[in-house]
Order: structure tokens, then sequence, then C-alpha cells
């Protein structure tokens, strides 16, 4: 049954009428602006025009913990050609006074050939100050030429630093497509290191002007007196807790090596050298980072953008030894002077050997001659899951939270994990492996560092960081909030645990090669077994002795023997710290001279 | 000249023809729009593969049996208003109103499936033999039906989406053949909303107008008691609307009213429209030659304001070209919808035609600056693959009631 008004002939054409009514109306409307109004229009579009210029504000820089400037800003100067207005008759004059290749000018215009002539094509970044002067002078023989100083970072240090600090690059799209409420196209963001975890403090923020153009987008005032500018914000300057003679230091021994350190002031968790070997080079990221070098990059097989300190995941070798020592005592399975006895290697299914013959031996003396058969015994007495958890205590199988977005958490394994893994009737035989070091778990160069810095320290220290306060506006100081970790062991376990340590370097122990007559070193050498080649060389320390001021871990990878190579890196980084505490300079504000604000201008939509 | 007849009575040209001439100048505007914009590097490219799929679309929807439409009504209707919860809790907030859903990098908003859904269900629930329009339950049903989706948009907040969907249903309802008296019933508490947002003098004088029609109506007392009840409801709920929505849909409003008051911020957009269109004069300055688009006064002008490089360029020319090939292509719609025999269809085509119509007006209008922005594209012109697509199953929809057409008596 169709109703009588359905889709009558009366209702089709009101709808018809309303459809051209309104079209007319439209009509008439663009006839209105487009025809009558024209010359208003045009005049608008041609003279008066808002742009918004985006304002970007100086990035915060970096000093280290003596306040020493690290990482600054550079002022470079763009030479840049609108074409509209330029004479390609002056191509040849430029290439000689840019010192480039004939054609360079005529090729770098074609290539935006189709673009718009109003837009400024960037012809060249980093003329020198002489080319500029010369612009500046000859400007009016010139049209259509035009520079820009644009920033970008420099290392004036002398710190390499590129796993600590990382480096600035416009944004990709990707990134802009997952963050568009945070940025915009052509933003340069931090990535890696420092850069990129606090990017949103050290970018500052954009400021705006509202300039009045004509159409050939010259500027021909400012809009409103600028009421409605906005100024742009310098990023936030921060103070890192690195230590420039020693970072320098640790980065020269691991010039030609691959490897990784981290050295720790144990009382505040300040990480005061990181090190990832090999490293790359940060200034080439400061201009346009070509894609060849990239491409190098990330085809090296030495993998050099991967950050080994808190990504890279080894077993620690006899540097664990301690830890199975500190369980025990606090558990009080053993006693400071009970004794295990050492054969030359203890039979758990197959023979599994030690370095020598030690006899009967206390806990001390093991970490002195770094026994294995007394750890293969004494893990037993302690049970995996209670070994497990005093790992977690002090920091493993879990992020230590350092100010890098990079870190990985390693792994210890507990009979939950080998039930999954192997089943209920696991071989119990993986415990000998594990009590010293080898075998499933796996723990990064950083952690290792926090667990040192933990036993010089009796237990108790901070989540380390990089990063120890920043420079508010009052040009003030202001330290930024440490998390502090307790193990919650009593101080005289950590006493017995670095008598050991101490015997290991100044006693009969593993490492007395770098026994230092001015500076008190404790430490404790370590192999990781590498199935693909040579083993890499751990060396864990601490000193002095009495006060202990730096902790340091580090791998040198595929050298072999963990005293012959990584134990004197150690040492000379230890050396290199406390000698600089030693000459501290006073702690003077002079350095922290307000950098001229120069401002670098970027079109809004570019 | 058989085959020909044949075909030619089987397939609606004067549909597919002007929508590929628009879609063509589409392309033409977001080329010149984004070929020196860093951010929509490769938006043209993709709009050409969307048109492909879309063509696509169009003719496996031309070439279903046509009663899949109506067996189709009840599950698509309600996928849609899932879509909808779904996108409330999960979605993608795009400049103030959380209406994506995305699929790596591909977006949706499902307000655009939704329309296809609601005029499904609607025409479904109208074309009931038993259905009676002038019935209060069957009208308010028909109502509850096409209100629920547009509360969830409501939320989102998409105001555009909100305005067409109003449009289609009330189209749908007139088309069914709804009296004069009921008509207003169901249009009076909208006008009166509309009217409370510009003041309170309006919505005492759009009050006093609706007291007057009542009389002259002639109802019994207390049923004009309860429509005045109503209005006034809805004056005080559409306030309540207002201030619920965003920020930036506010502004919009406002700066409608009087762009001046804020050159810089939500009345800049349609400034520099006006000033794109207005400069482009009788033929335009010229592909890839207007000042306003190549210099991007206008942000993401590829989208919503993509007649305005029309305007620009093309000139009072190209506007009315376009301008014209919209209304050629209404007409034809409502062409197609008078000569089905089967009501279903017929209410189907209606939906549609009042779809692409609202877009359009509103589209237009906002960038000739009579309209406020509330950010619609314009179908077939503007980038965007989701509209692209769902305006082309609605196409194909058509095409289909044009072959069958003769099949329902």
């Amino acid at each position: 049954m169709i109703s009588e008004r359905f889709a009558s002939i009366q209702r089709k054409s009101i709808l018809s009428v309303a459809i051209l009514f309104c079209a007319a109306g439209l009509g008439f409307r663009l006839f209105q602006m487009q025809i009558l109004n024209q010359t208003l229009y045009e005049t608008k579009s041609a003279n008066n025009s808002i742009k918004q210029i985006e304002q970007i504000p100086l990035r915060g820089v970096f000093y280290d913990r003596n306040h020493k400037l690290l990482v600054n800003n550079v002022p470079a100067y763009t030479l840049r050609i609108t074409p509209l207005d330029y004479d390609t008759r002056l191509n040849n004059l430029l290439e000689k006074v840019l010192d480039l290749d004939s054609g360079y000018v005529s090729s770098m215009l074609d290539q935006y050939k189709g673009f718009s002539k109003y837009l400024p094509i960037k012809i060249k970044r980093g003329v020198d100050f002489s080319a500029i002067s010369w612009f500046e002078e000859n400007s009016r023989h010139l049209p259509g030429v035009d520079y820009i100083i644009e920033m970008h970072r420099g290392y004036p240090g002398g710190v390499n630093g590129s796993h600590i600090f990382g480096y600035t690059k416009e944004i990709t799209r990707k990134q802009l497509e997952e963050n568009k409420e945070t940025y915009k196209s052509g933003d340069v963001i931090g990535y890696n290191g420092i850069e990129e975890t606090y990017d949103q403090q050290l970018k500052g923020s954009k400021g705006r002007r509202f300039i009045l153009v004509d159409s050939r987008q010259k500027e021909i005032g400012s809009y409103n007196d600028g009421t409605d500018d906005l100024l742009p914000v310098r990023g936030t300057d921060v103070i890192l807790t690195i230590e420039t003679s020693t970072q320098k230091a640790a980065e020269e021994e691991f010039k030609n090596r691959r490897g990784a350190l981290v050295a720790i002031d144990p009382n505040t968790g300040e990480i005061l050298a990181m090190v990832s070997s090999p490293q790359y080079d940060l200034d080439k990221f400061s201009y346009i980072t070509s894609q060849e070098f990239l491409n190098q990059l990330y085809n090296d097989p030495d993998k050099p953008l991967f950050n080994r300190a808190t990504m890279s995941i080894q077993s620690p070798g006899s540097t664990y030894k301690m830890l199975a020592a500190i369980a025990a005592l606090d558990l009080g399975v053993i006693t400071p002077t009970s004794t295990i006895y050492c054969g030359g290697g203890v039979t758990f299914g197959r023979f599994f050997k030690c370095h020598g013959v030690h006899g009967s031996i206390n806990v001390v003396q093991a970490i002195e001659k770094s026994c294995n058969s007394f750890f293969y015994q004494l893990i037993f007495k302690i049970g995996l899951d209670r070994w497990a958890e005093y790992c977690r205590r002090f920091g493993f199988d879990a992020k230590t939270n350092v100010d890098l977005d990079e870190e990985s958490p390693g792994l210890i394994p507990d009979s939950k994990y080998y039930v999954k893994t192997f089943g209920a009737n696991w071989p119990r035989s993986i415990l000998l492996s594990l009590s010293i070091g080898q075998g499933e778990v796996g723990v990064s160069t950083l952690q290792l560092a926090q667990y040192t810095a933990l036993i010089a320290n009796n237990g108790k220290s901070f989540t380390p960081h990089l990063v120890r306060s920043y420079i508010n506006s009052d040009e003030q100081e202001v330290y930024l909030k440490t998390h502090p970790i307790d193990v919650g062991i009593d101080k005289k376990v950590f006493d017995v645990v670095k008598e050991g340590m101490y015997l290991v370097v100044n006693g009969s122990g593993t490492a007395t090669n770098i026994r230092s007559d001015e500076y008190v070193i404790s430490g404790k050498t370590g192999t990781a077994q590498n199935p693909h080649g040579k083993d890499h060389a751990w060396f864990v320390a601490f000193a002095p002795f009495d006060h202990p001021q730096i902790a340091v871990a580090l791998i040198v990878e595929n050298v072999g023997f963990g005293a012959t190579y990584a134990a004197p890196i150690a040492k000379r980084v230890i050396e290199t710290y406390l000698n600089s505490l030693k000459d501290k300079p006073v702690k003077e504000n002079k350095t922290l001279v307000k950098l001229e604000k120069i401002i670098s201008e970027q079109s809004g939509e570019n | 000249m058989r085959i020909d007849y044949h075909l030619k009575d089987r397939f609606d040209f004067g549909l597919l023809f002007p929508v590929i001439i628009l879609f063509g100048t589409g392309l033409a505007a977001i080329y010149s729009s984004t070929f020196n914009n860093s951010l929509a590097q490769g938006n043209f490219e993709k709009q050409i593969i969307w048109g492909v799929a879309g063509l696509i679309l169009f003719f496996i929807t031309y070439s279903l049996p046509s009663n899949v439409f109506k067996q189709s009504a009840i599950p698509v209707y309600l996928f849609s208003i899932a879509l909808l919860i779904f996108v409330l809790m999960i979605g993608k907030t795009v400049s103030g109103s959380r209406s994506w859903i995305n699929f790596g990098s591909l977006g949706f908003q499902p307000s655009e499936f939704a329309k296809v859904g609601t005029i499904l269900m609607l025409a479904r629930y109208l074309s009931r033999t038993n259905t009676d329009i002038e019935s209060f339950k069957d009208l308010l049903f028909a109502l509850g039906i096409g209100l629920i989706p547009v509360t969830l948009i409501l939320l989102e907040p998409d105001m555009g989406t909100v305005f067409v969907f109003l449009a289609m249903i009330i189209t749908l309802i007139f088309w069914k053949g709804i009296s004069v008296f009921a008509m207003f019933v169901v249009l009076s508490p909208a006008i009166v909303a509309v009217s409370s947002l510009f003041g309170i003098y309006y919505f005492i004088a759009s009050l006093v107008i609706v007291v007057a029609l009542l009389f002259i109506f002639r109802q019994d007392f207390f049923f004009s008691g309860s429509i005045f009840a109503l209005n006034l409801a809805c004056g005080f709920f559409a306030d309540y609307v207002f201030r619920a929505l965003s920020p930036h849909q506010q502004n919009r409003i406002q700066a409608f009213i009087d762009p001046m008051t804020d050159p810089l911020g939500s009345g800049y957009n349609t400034i520099q429209a006006q000033v794109a269109i207005g400069s482009g004069g009788l033929f335009g300055k010229g592909f890839m030659a207007g000042h306003q688009t190549q210099l991007q006064f206008i942000p993401e002008q590829w989208t919503d304001f993509v007649y305005c490089v029309v305007g620009e360029e093309f000139g009072f020319f190209g506007a009315i070209v376009i301008l014209s090939l919209f209304t050629y292509l209404f007409i034809h719609i409502l062409k197609i919808s008078s000569s089905s025999k089967d009501e279903f269809l017929s209410l189907l085509a209606i939906g549609i035609l009042a779809v692409l119509f609202s877009h359009f007006i509103i589209n237009i209008g906002m960038v000739v600056g009579i309209m406020p922005v509330v950010g619609l594209p314009l179908p077939f012109v503007s980038y965007g693959g989701s509209s692209l697509l769902v305006n082309m199953l609605m196409l194909g929809i058509l095409a289909n009631i044009y072959r069958t057409r003769k099949n329902y008596a």
C-alpha cells in the first residue's frame, strides 16, 4: 500500500525547487564575490595577507657535572634563492663565491622546478661567514638571493658521547603521524640519548609572529603592531652527571675496541662516564644527514647506533660471584669463616672444573681466587629461587630506569623459567653454571655497574641517571628527584665481600696487574663465554676502598681474559676521575654565560 | 543501436559522468594545493588509488541484486551503531573530535558508514506496509532510528555530520508523505533550538511564532501545550549542547557569526578562503598559479577547503561548472527516486540525495562564508579515502536502483 502522499509529484517539485533555489543562491554568492567584488578581494590577496611565522627557540644545552659546556647550538648560515626574483645569469658568480662546482646552482634550481616560484630554495647550508659578508655587501646586485640563520648542534667539550647525547634531526613522517598533537612537520626533534628522553624540556616553546606579506611573500609590516605575537621560549639547559675528563679517558681506551663501560658514583647513582663502542660521529648529524652516512651506520656489522651499555645483554661471568656470596652470607647458610673444599672441580652429572686446586677455602678467598668449585656448591645451599630473588634486589631482570629510552631488562632465570623451558625435570646441573655467572643469566653493563655501586656503598644507592639538574629561568640549578635504592642487607655482609674484592687486586688475586700506589682499587674479573668467537672480558671495580667514589663495570668484546684487557681500562678511568676530584675547580657560575639569544626563523608551513 | 539502447536502459551514464568530472577537478585541485606541501606529499597519488577503489566498489554495488539492500538494512544499521560506540571508546581525536578509527596508517570515520546504515534502516522502517507516518507512535519510532546515531555523533562531537543526519531524516519523512502539521511538530523544536543559540530575543521570537502556528493548526489544547513544552525544552537543551561542544567548534560557530572578531583564530580560514575565491575573478589565476593556494594561506586546503582552490585557480567559470554538475546530479537522483516503483528503493535514493546535497550545501556554504565552518568534505572532490568510498558506494546503490527501477510493481 503506497500512501497517496508518498513521493507525490508535488513533493518532487518541492525538492526540485529547493535544490535549484539553493544552487542559485550559491551561484549568486559566487557572482557577488568573484565578479562584483573581485577587485576588493584581489587587493586583499595581493597586498594585505596575514602570515604566521614560526619562531624556533634555541634548544637547551648540556653541561657536564662541573658546568663545562658539552653540547650547544651553533649558528650556521644557509643561502637561499627565490626563483621568481632571481636572475640565472648570477649562477657562475654564486658558484665562485660559494666555492661550488660549476652547474651546481642550476642543478639545484632544476630540482625544484615546478614548485612554487615564490618559495625560497635552500641552496647551501653551513656557508662560511666571509661569504655571507660578501653577500651582505652586494645584496643590491643579487636579487632573489638571501640567507637565513639555522641552528645546529655543536660539541665543544671534546667528548663524543654519541650514545649519551643522541642527536637531533627533522621529524620523520611516521613519527609525525604518531604525534600529531605535539609536533609539526619540519620540527627538529631529539633521537636517542638525552636529546630524546628530555626532548620536551630541551625544545622550549615556539614563538609566532604575525606579519603582513604581499603576494610575493615579502614582509610589509607586522600585523596589529605585534600585539598578537608570542615570543619563543628557550629550551631548558641541563647539567649532566658526566665528568668530562673521565668520559674522555674512557672513550680513548675504547677506541678500536668493541664493548661498553659505565662508571657510577655509588653515593648518588650519578653516571660519571658511559661509553658504547664503536661510537658514531655526532657532528655528521648536525647538518643534513646524508642517506649514504645513515646507510653506512645501519649496515655496519659492529652496529654503532646500538647502545651496548644499556642494550647489550651478556653473561656476567665471574663478576657475578659476589652475588651468590652476598645471598649466602645474608641467608646465613655460610659464615665468613666456613670453608668449602675445592679439589679442582665438582662432579655433578659431568665434571665441572675449576681454574686450579684451591683446597678448603672460605668465601673471601673464593672471591680472591675466583674459585668455581666454591660457588658450584654454594648455590645449592642457597637454592635457585632465593638466588634469583637476590639478583632482583640488585636490580637485575629489570630496567634500571636510567634516563635513556633504549634499555634492556636482561634475564635472571628461576625455577618457573626452567619448568617452562625444559619441563618439571629440568637438569639441576644448570645451577652450577648460574653460580659463576654463565648460562642463561644475562645482564647489561649498566646493571652490572649499578650492582658494583651497591656493593661499594653497602647496599644503598640511587637509580643511575645522566641528568643531574636543570637551570631554571632565574639561572638557578634545580636538582632532579632521584630514587633511592636499598637492598636491605647488613653492612657486615658487604664488608666480607669487599675484602674479597680488595684481595683480587691487592692480594694474590686475578687482577693484581692493576694495583695502584695512589688509590686502593678493589674489583673482580670476569669472562663471558661467547659461542661466536673469543670470550668477552669483564671487569667490575670500585675505589677508593674506604669511601668509594666511583664504581665501574666494563666489557671488552672478543679479547679473552678479563684481567689482561678490561682491568687496565677500569684503572685508568678510576684514576682519572679521582684525580679530577683532587683538583676540582671551584664551581663557578661564570661558565653559565647566557648564550646570545639568536633566533632562527622558519616559515610556518615548511 | 539496439545494444546501445539496452545499455542506456540498464546503466545510468547521467549519474556517473558528472561524478567523474567532479573527481577529476578535485584531483587537479588536490595536486595544485599539495604540490609544495611536505605534509601532504603523496596525497594526490593516494587519492587516485582511492578513486580506483571507489570505482570498483561502485560497480560491485551496481551489480548486486537489489533485494540485498533491504535484507542488509538491520545488520548494517546495528553494525554502524556498534562502530559509533566503539569509536567513542577507542577512537583517535583529530582536531577536537573523537571520530576516527585507525588501522595502521589508514584512518576511517564510522560516521561515514553510519550514514548508509541509517538510510537503509529508516527506508526499511518507513516502507513497511503498516507504517503510518501520521501516527504519533510510528513517527516517534522513525525519529528514534535516526536520532540514536545523531546522539552518538553529537558526543564525538562532529557537528557537520549531525547536520547531514538531520537533513537526511527530515527528507526521508517528508518523502514518505508526512502532513504539514506533523512536519511542523518535527521541525519546530529544531528551529527553536538553533535560534536559541543566537540569543534570548531570537529564542523568544521563535517561541511566539510557534504559539501563533499552533493556533492556526487548531489542534486540541493538551496536544498543543505538549508541543509548546517540547519546543521550550529544546531551546534550553540546545544551549546545553552548545556548552558541551568542543572549544574549536564553539569558536567556529562564533567566528561564523562574525569572522572579523578573531581574524587569526577560527575566522582565519573563512577570511582566507573568501579572499582566495573572490580574487579568482571570472577565469581564475590559472592552474597552480593561485597566490592563496600556492602560498598555503589555508591549512589543509585539499580537504574541506578544496573548493576555494577551484574558485581561485579556475575562477567563477570553474566554480559555476562544479556547481552546475552538482545541481544536475541532484536533479537526476531525484528523478531516479521518483521513477522507482519500489517504496523502499525510492526512499533509499532520496536519503542518499539528502546526504550528498547537505554535504554540498554546507561545504560550499562554509567556503563562501554563508555557513559556519563545520568541517565537511565536498563529495567526490575533497581529498579523503573513507568519504570517497562511502560516496561511491551510495552512487552504486543509485545506479543499482536505476537498473532495477522497472522490476518492482
